[in-house]
């Protein structure tokens, strides 16, 4: 029995358990308008003025100019996600964080101690409500796809069930806009193809859809359509691994939106990893293409990663091999790899290198964040209008 | 090209270029060893592009005549074949080796003596002469402490350079930094410092005699040692060696002393339950009393108590052992004097009483 649990508008609840006044205002967290750069969150009521997440933030401030646009404070939101994890690994010792907002619970042979799932998921949702003040939506299946699913079918504070042995069932009844992994471009083509239901894809054969919308896109769209789980979570790696993804609403090529997004999580897997255990050498970029074929790169270095500004300059380079800069991205993913305890990092340097003094800048940075003293965020993030082309380094932008 | 020789005196000569040799590809060059026969002697030629090696033997010449054949399996033929006299003889493009008392041959290869890279001479350079002892043991202090990170390419050798009249060695890898100054009867000329690899200063280590001397040169782009019939030579690293003065702290408030085989013998018995990624082992001392223990993990735990001399506040230090371990290993003193300040600072190790070496080294943070 698996738990797929999504926090609610996560970046915008911080900030709205941080300042209550925010209460029922459309809160947008991402670049500052006017500027360059992309959504990272908004609250559910910027959503309803067609904001959503990656979306250029300029075009949020057109559709939603009355919007609260709030930088993003990544390690005030790894604090609490981290609170929310740590919830989790009190119901069962087996949870699988997919982003700092996001997370599989397996909850197989926890009945005893938490009841039947429904009832586990309302005592989880009441559990992290009371600690941290935020909500979640959890969606309850036996396959991590349909769980992903459900999850997503009643948000805000939502919960959904599937039962055992309906998972089919259940994909057959969601509106195909609702088929998870079928983008703006996929609709258009069930539009084209006359395909207006779930069932309707689901009634041609795998050979039929891949012909139609390739392999890769063939393979993923047939187990959705049937319920089944296509792959989502990827090979299980255990503890060992700690990363995060962002789909793009629309798939693009644009080079400085994916810059962008890549920064945002290289920031996020960032300060996840600083404030856990781990250090790590191994950084794994991923990439979903349009056409659904998805690339993985990793790379190695010999020292532990100490700022995100090296995470990010190393992801640029992956990305670079990666990426020819003309095919459409619809996915990005950012991670570490084979992670270590983090003693391994506590050998002391002899010669103060940069690395060590662009991390001291960094938490320099989120104390400042922290004691109230004012907000802090990259350059990068702020969108400086006709910045120059430098790679960033530790250079963090007051606003 | 034909000769005859004693196999054992070619086999420690091939074995020897094998070590030089990095590649085991049979099909280049650079895995052959080149022979030239010639008035009596044979001289032999090896290389792995960064470092060259030359020698030469006395043998019976048949024909004069220059060839190179895959010294892996020269190698391997000469360890497999009992003492005695061996003939080895050119015959189209193929090396037939074979002993005279054994109805035994085999064929090797060859490649074109003429296609085997020019090795590099050191012609303009500073040159001197150093006690082959004396290098050996400055050598056997600091290249332990050498650096394996590629990204930091100009800590990956042994930083030679001019100290007083005489020659200072150092080496690090960013945590750790091992230095020994000595004095010769001759005085060393000026030379600008440079960065020698490990590789080339180990084969010295493991085969330059104790006796006698060593001729070294120092050229713009390479670093030559003579011992014995050899010559043997490697390109420096490039780059600059950090700062290193800066990180040699000046004076220390604590100073400890401890016998260095107790303190030897206990990091090992300790180092069975240190995690073998950190290496963290904790240091802990105070009045007369060492204890060296490992952080507890799933398996269990490790600690030992010494007796030291030590007058101070109670101190635990976090370091890695194998920090501590090289340098212990390879000083030659029955006391050890450890110096430090603050336990996130470098500490000091040195001979007691005090030599021309030191070591300090970088403690990991305590939690």
């Amino acid at each position: 029995m698996l738990f797929h649990v999504d926090l609610d508008a996560f970046f915008a609840s911080v900030e709205r358990l941080d300042d209550p006044s925010l209460a029922g205002k459309p809160v947008i967290v991402g670049a500052a308008p006017g500027r360059r750069g992309v959504v990272c969150t908004c609250s559910y009521e910027a959503r309803e003025f067609g904001v959503h997440s990656a979306m250029p933030i300029s075009e949020a401030y057109r559709r939603c100019p009355q919007g609260v646009f709030l930088p993003v404070r990544m390690r005030r939101y790894v604090e609490l996600s981290g609170r929310v994890m740590e919830i989790f690994s009190r119901f069962t010792p087996d949870v699988r964080p997919m982003s700092i907002d996001e997370a599989f619970l397996d909850m197989t042979g926890t009945r005893r101690l938490w009841g039947p799932p429904a009832e586990a998921a309302v005592k989880l949702k009441t559990c992290v409500f009371e600690e941290t003040g935020l909500t979640i939506s959890v969606g309850v299946a036996h396959n991590a796809y349909a769980a992903k699913i459900a999850s997503g079918l009643r948000k805000p504070d939502g919960l959904y069930v599937v039962e055992e042995g309906q998972e089919e069932e259940f994909a057959l009844s969601l509106p195909l806009s609702k088929l998870w992994g079928a983008g703006e471009k996929t609709q258009e083509r069930f539009r084209q193809l006359g395909i207006v239901s779930v069932a309707q894809l689901a009634s041609l054969g795998e050979a039929q859809i891949a012909s139609l919308f390739g392999n890769a896109a063939g393979r993923f769209l047939h187990a959705a359509a049937h319920g089944r789980d296509p792959g989502i979570l990827g090979p299980d790696s255990g503890r060992r691994s700690l990363s995060a993804e962002t789909t793009f609403e629309r798939d693009t090529a644009h080079r400085e939106t994916i810059l962008d997004v890549l920064m945002g999580l290289a920031e996020e897997i960032s300060f996840r990893l600083w404030d856990s255990d781990y250090r790590s050498r191994t950084l794994a970029l991923k990439l979903r293409f349009d056409d659904f074929s998805t690339i993985s790169r990793r790379a190695t270095r010999p020292a532990p990663y100490l700022s995100s500004a090296e995470v990010f300059g190393d992801a640029v380079e992956i990305l670079d091999r990666a990426w020819d800069g003309r095919r459409k991205v619809r996915l990005l993913g950012l991670g570490f790899g084979d992670l270590t305890a983090r003693t391994d990092g506590a050998q002391g340097e002899l010669f103060a290198d940069g690395s060590e003094k662009i991390r001291r800048a960094e938490s320099a940075a989120f104390e400042i964040e922290r004691d109230g003293k004012g907000r802090l965020t990259r350059a990068r993030l702020l969108g400086k209008e006709g910045r120059d082309r430098r790679r960033p380094g530790g250079d963090a932008g007051i606003r | 090209m034909k000769f005859t020789c004693e196999k054992n005196a070619l086999a420690r000569e091939i074995s020897f270029a094998q070590e030089v040799i990095a590649s085991k590809n049979a099909l280049s060059i650079m895995s052959n060893v080149l022979l030239d026969a010639r008035a009596g002697s044979l001289s032999l030629k090896a290389t792995d592009i960064k470092v060259s090696f030359e020698t030469s033997l006395p043998v019976d010449t048949g024909e004069e005549g220059v060839v190179t054949v895959f010294c892996d399996k020269l190698s391997g033929i000469l360890a497999s074949i009992p003492e005695g006299d061996i003939a080895l003889e050119e015959d189209d493009a193929k090396v037939i080796v074979k002993p005279t008392f054994k109805k035994v041959r085999f064929q090797l290869k060859t490649i074109a003596g003429e296609r085997f890279p020019e090795l590099p001479q050191a012609e303009n350079g500073i040159t001197f002469s150093l006690p082959a002892r004396d290098l050996k043991e400055m050598i056997a202090q600091t290249i332990f402490a050498v650096s394996d990170d590629e990204t930091r390419y100009f800590m990956n050798g042994v930083f030679f350079e001019n100290a007083e009249e005489g020659l200072a060695l150092v080496a690090t890898d960013g945590r750790r930094l091992s230095y020994v100054k000595r004095a010769f009867e001759t005085t060393v000329p000026t030379f600008k410092g440079v960065i020698v690899p490990p590789k080339i200063l180990s084969l010295i280590q493991k085969h330059a005699p104790d006796e006698g001397s060593i001729e070294v040169a120092v050229t713009e782009k390479s670093i030559f040692f003579r011992f014995g019939t050899y010559r043997i030579s490697s390109l420096l690293i490039e780059g600059q060696f950090p700062n290193y003065q800066k990180v040699i702290p000046e004076t220390q408030k604590n100073r400890m002393l401890v016998r260095r085989l107790d303190w030897l013998d206990s990091l090992k018995r300790v180092s069975i339950f240190v995690e073998q990624k950190s290496r963290r082992t904790i240091i802990t001392l105070s009045d007369g009393v060492m204890v060296i223990s490992s952080e507890e993990n799933e398996i269990g735990t490790a600690r030992e108590e010494i007796p030291c001399r030590y007058e101070g506040p109670k101190v635990v230090l976090a370091l890695n052992y194998r920090y501590l371990e090289e340098p212990l290993k390879v000083m030659d003193c029955e006391y050890v004097v450890v110096e430090f300040t603050e336990p996130n600072r470098a500490i000091t190790i040195s001979p007691e009483p005090s030599s021309d070496y030191f070591h300090i080294v970088m403690p990991m943070q305590v939690e």
